[in-house]
């Protein structure tokens, strides 16, 4: 069958449906079909599921001309997707396809969901088509015989590129595809991506930065004009509408009118926490939407929210308060308007967001943006500027993660076991890798075989053995087993399920949380009153409770930073602060009584000044700095300027930062003039500088965690059996502190530190803010008290901590402090 | 520096490094060494550094050489886990010490007592020695003043300017002192003391009471 038959096929089928394909579909069937790989962008909702299962089913037809009668067993295509729950819908487009063309093509999902049975089935019968997620293909890389099982796929697509890009998920599919590149014989690889500020880097990562697959590519571009329209909430009372805070309960009020008016809204909150106030006192306080209102998060069990998605399909939803669990896939035609609670942090997601109201063709979305202190007003009108030009992020890519190929290759030593000088080729190919050296490899290969660089005779360590042919392998049953239950990069607080004592499970919560709570305590959890019962085993018991409470768990959600371009726009909507009143956004104009209280006693900087401010409270002294750079560039900064700081006089401070500026706290006060008579921002030396004030705080302690549990360092337990994780937490910690003492050349040790940098700090962005404030009039303001900007600052409780004191001095300070 | 108290008239000294010397006994107590438990974790595949291996017994011979006691004491948890080869550098290191060597067993202690007997350590489930008790897990007896240890007990300090800070310490109540644990790669505890507690905290190379 010719190429032109084929489309026949494909274009028949659409206009049975009434529909036209989009040229970007027909673009992306050609490439395919021509054998090319590829990156296609295009937005969620916009067909893009058919703009690569066509192909896929084409090229199958193509090669099996009598496909109706006869059907060749075998894995033909793999489709990733990063969260499981987005698995169904694309199952259910794949079927579509398959069963209408009158093919015999079968569609599996093999998930963490799957059970074991099921996973069984699909070792002897693997479905035509599977849909899986980066994690559970790792796992069929770790089991015997993978190679005859992907021998004859012709294609892999990686669903929402732009999600996996820039975390560690994303690496291990870099990784995976490595390996599938080989071991396939006819291989397409396609990458379906959001709109993102690094497009092409994101195709080089996909398919590696020297390769052949590289080379024989394209981007397609889906360029869906849609007009979104963003309109700030303002608060109809300037005067109170609070400095600082992050929920926003303060414009209810204002939201019901919106949703009143809409057929369905969603209302997304940027933590679970958010999520379970907003539905618990939008119900309180108008129990007329009881029935019409749902809940969706991450710990809300999956029927749950299955149900509750089903019925925003279905029109029987007036609004839904939820996370960025609604953030993907998932069609929802009737959603009218949406309203983002607290800032996105993001124009990237922002966008999404907004792209989930006005799914019609030809409709225009709406967002509405809900501030939830007053400087964030600043950053509701900065929004709509930076979704005007499309100011969207980067998503940086990992390199050299160490802790993802000891995965890896533990992985590979599971299953066949691997030859290095196979894999190495392979892995130099990857993005994240091709800087790897020779002598890191083997430092790697040491330490998966020994644990360390030589060979000692008391020594037991016990992992991967190298056999006689110098064969990698995992000889161990229980090594094999830890490891096919560590993999995945994920690591995530550890949570614990919410079940009713007969069993009725809830959802789940973090540890962290249900380890504050007694006997009888009641908390707020997926909409309910719960009264604590027990912990049994890895699930926490409750029963509903009648009791009002305020007690709400908290989860960790990720504290995203503005990019440089969002942190510029922000800046210029500040500075029109000074402007004439007609000038000024609606947004800038509610801000009046806010920026009048702020030049009471200090000012609103304009572009030629970088302003500082200190004051004392019963906290300590305060000093305050205003770079308005975001949030990551603030945390280098601060640690950076401390650190300095210290050279001169012995200090203990803690950080504390924002978007907008950062805060060095301190029993004593910091005498600012010194700080500007030495030059302490100056971009010199700050790399040097830089390293140095980590090793006296904790962020690369943190990142540590994560890398002693990737790279199998620490064992997590097994699901649901007990262990608790509490232990893996303090032994992460030990850990580094072993490692700072014994070997810190540790390849896996130095890397919590070059992740830092990289990922955190943004150093090259740093460098750049020095650069801008050493050209600045530095206004130092002495106030008697905290002013509106310090606000949402000083009361942040989550801090870095840095000190050069003597340890001894600190605490006797602290003893006569208690004494006194 | 080391911290010099009293108890029912009995001279004992705190070390920094977490043992408690019983000057009229010439008696050492040692709580929760937890030998063992970096060789256990490499065992099984946890590549935790070698060289930390070391540092538990170079700490031991430290508290030894500063004291020289007749007899040492410890109150359980002395090896983590099940048999393995630290074991052999643990026998060495008895057999270079002087000092008789006891162990009130814990609940990690489940090698078998004959290993023990072997270098000639005595094992008991608990000891009275005059007014004083010695066990692992801590327990309050009428008339008797207790050493224990298993908590890993350590503190939180809290100063001006929202300083924070967790130190391992002796713990002592009325009739109790619960010792931190010597063993290197262990984690702490933290207590909140009452008022009648006692708290030495280690700082450093000293003993500071909080």
């Amino acid at each position: 069958m010719n190429q032109k038959n084929l489309f026949n096929i494909a274009e028949n089928w659409f206009q049975e449906q009434d529909w036209k394909p989009f040229p970007f579909q027909k673009e992306s069937w050609n490439a395919f079909l021509e054998g090319k790989h590829g990156l296609l962008n295009a937005p969620t909702g916009s067909g893009k599921t058919y703009a690569l299962w066509f192909p896929i089913v084409l090229n199958y037809i193509k090669n099996n001309p009598d496909y109706k009668t006869k059907h060749k067993k075998g894995l033909k295509a793999i489709w990733i997707t990063p969260l499981r729950a987005l698995s169904q819908e694309i199952k259910q487009s794949a079927e579509r396809i398959t069963q209408d063309l009158e093919t015999q093509m079968t569609v599996g999902i093999r998930t963490g969901d799957t059970s074991a049975k099921e996973r069984a089935k699909m070792r002897t019968n693997m479905p035509d088509l599977l849909i899986t997620t980066p994690e559970s293909l790792q796992l069929l890389l770790s089991s015997k015989d993978y190679k005859k099982t992907f021998k004859n796929c012709s294609a892999i697509v990686v669903d929402e590129w732009h999600e996996l890009l820039g975390t560690k998920r994303g690496v291990q599919m870099e990784l995976g595809l490595s390996r599938l590149k080989t071991i396939c014989k006819d291989l397409r690889i396609w990458g379906i991506s959001a709109t993102i500020g690094n497009l092409e880097q994101a195709r080089e990562v996909l398919l590696g930065p020297t390769s052949p697959e590289l080379e024989n590519s394209v981007l397609v571009k889906a360029n869906l004009n849609k007009k979104i329209t963003v309109k700030s909430i303002i608060p109809k009372e300037m005067e109170t509408f609070p400095w600082r805070g992050h929920l926003g309960l303060h414009l209810l009020d204002q939201v019901v009118p919106i949703v009143n008016n809409s057929k369905t809204t969603l209302l997304f909150t940027n933590t679970r926490s958010q999520c379970e106030i907003w539905f618990q006192k939008i119900l309180e306080k108008y129990p007329e939407f009881a029935g019409e209102m749902a809940m969706h998060h991450g710990s809300i069990n999956k029927e749950t929210r299955l149900w509750v998605e089903q019925a925003i399909r279905n029109e029987s939803l007036k609004a839904v308060v939820c996370t960025s669990s609604l953030d993907l896939g998932v069609d929802f035609a009737p959603v009218e308007t949406v309203i983002q609670i607290g800032g996105p942090k993001g124009v990237a997601r922002f966008l999404q967001r907004a792209g989930r109201s006005g799914h019609r063709p030809g409709k225009e979305s709406v967002i509405y943006f809900l501030p939830t202190h007053a400087i964030e007003l600043v950053e509701a009108s900065a929004m709509q500027k930076a979704v005007l030009n499309s100011a969207v992020e980067d998503r940086i890519p990992y390199l050299n993660s160490f802790d993802v190929l000891i995965q890896y290759l533990t992985t590979l030593a599971v299953s066949n076991g691997f030859f290095p000088d196979e894999i190495y080729p392979e892995i130099k190919q990857t993005f994240c890798y091709q800087t790897l050296t020779e002598e890191q490899w083997q430092w790697l290969l040491n330490f998966l075989v020994m644990g360390s660089q030589s060979l000692k005779s008391y020594d037991e360590y016990k992992k991967v053995e190298v056999e006689e042919d110098g064969k990698f392998k995992v000889n161990s049953r229980a090594v094999a087993m830890r490891h096919r239950f560590q993999i995945g990069t994920i690591v995530g607080d550890a949570t614990i399920s919410v079940r009713y004592q007969k069993g009725g499970y809830i959802g789940s919560i973090e540890e962290y949380f249900i380890s504050k709570l007694s006997a009888g305590d009641v908390f707020t959890f997926a909409g309910r009153n719960l009264e604590f019962i027990r912990i049994k085993g890895m699930a926490a018991h409750v029963r509903n409770s009648s009791k009002r409470t305020n007690k709400v768990p908290s989860w960790m959600g990720g504290r995203l930073s503005f990019s440089a371009k969002m942190s510029e726009l922000l800046r210029q909507e500040l500075y029109t602060a000074e402007l004439e009143f007609d000038q000024q956004s609606e947004e800038i104009q509610a801000l009046q009584p806010m920026f009048s209280k702020q030049r009471e006693e200090s000012l609103v900087p304009q572009p030629h000044q970088f302003l500082i401010e200190t004051f004392k409270t019963r906290d300590g002294y305060h000093h305050m700095f205003y770079p308005f750079e975001g949030r990551a560039i603030h945390e280098g900064m601060s640690s950076l300027l401390a650190y300095r700081i210290s050279l001169l006089t012995p200090i203990t401070c803690s950080l504390a930062f924002n978007d907008y500026g950062f805060e060095l706290l301190s029993d004593r006060e910091i005498n600012i003039q010194e700080i500007l008579d030495n030059n302490l921002f100056t971009p010199e030396y700050m790399l040097s500088d830089l390293q140095k004030s980590l090793n006296s705080n904790e962020m690369a302690r943190r990142k540590f965690r994560d890398i002693a549990v990737i790279s199998g360092m620490v064992f997590t337990g097994y699901p649901e059996k007990g262990v608790k994780m509490k232990h893996l937490q303090s032994s992460s910690e030990l850990l580094f502190d072993v490692f700072r003492d014994f070997e810190d050349d540790n390849l896996l040790y130095q890397q919590a530190f070059t992740e830092t940098f990289e990922h955190q700090l943004e150093e090259g962005r740093l460098r750049l803010a020095l650069e801008r404030i050493a050209e600045q009039e530095i206004v130092w303001k002495k106030c008697t008290q905290p002013t509106p900007l310090s606000f949402p600052i000083i009361t942040d409780r989550l801090r870095e901590k840095l000190s050069n004191e003597k340890l001894a001095d600190r605490i006797q300070r602290m003893i006569n402090k208690l004494t006194k | 520096m080391r911290k010099n108290i009293q108890i029912h008239n009995q001279k004992f000294q705190l070390h920094p490094l977490g043992g408690l010397f019983w000057e009229e006994k010439s008696l050492l107590l040692i709580s929760d060494v937890h030998l063992g438990k970096v060789s256990h974790f490499r065992k099984f595949g946890a590549a935790v550094p070698r060289k930390a291996i070391h540092k538990n017994f170079l700490l031991l011979d430290k508290i030894v050489s500063d004291f020289q006691p007749f007899q040492i004491c410890f109150l359980g948890d002395l090896f983590h886990s099940s048999l393995n080869k630290e074991w052999e550098l643990f026998e060495n290191w008895v057999g270079k010490t002087p000092a008789e060597i006891l162990l009130v067993a814990g609940n990690h202690d489940i090698i078998a007592p004959e290993k023990f007997e072997k270098l000639k350590i005595s094992i008991f489930p608990e000891l009275v020695i005059d007014s004083f008790l010695l066990t692992h897990h801590p327990e309050e007896r009428e008339g008797y003043f207790t050493f224990c240890g298993h908590i890993h007990p350590s503190i939180k300090l809290k100063g001006f300017g929202r300083e924070r800070i967790k130190l391992p310490c002796f713990f002592k109540s009325n009739n109790q002192m619960i010792l931190p644990a010597f063993g290197q790669f262990t984690g702490t505890h933290s207590l909140d003391p009452k008022d009648s507690d006692e708290v030495f905290a280690i700082v450093e190379d000293s003993i500071l009471k909080v």
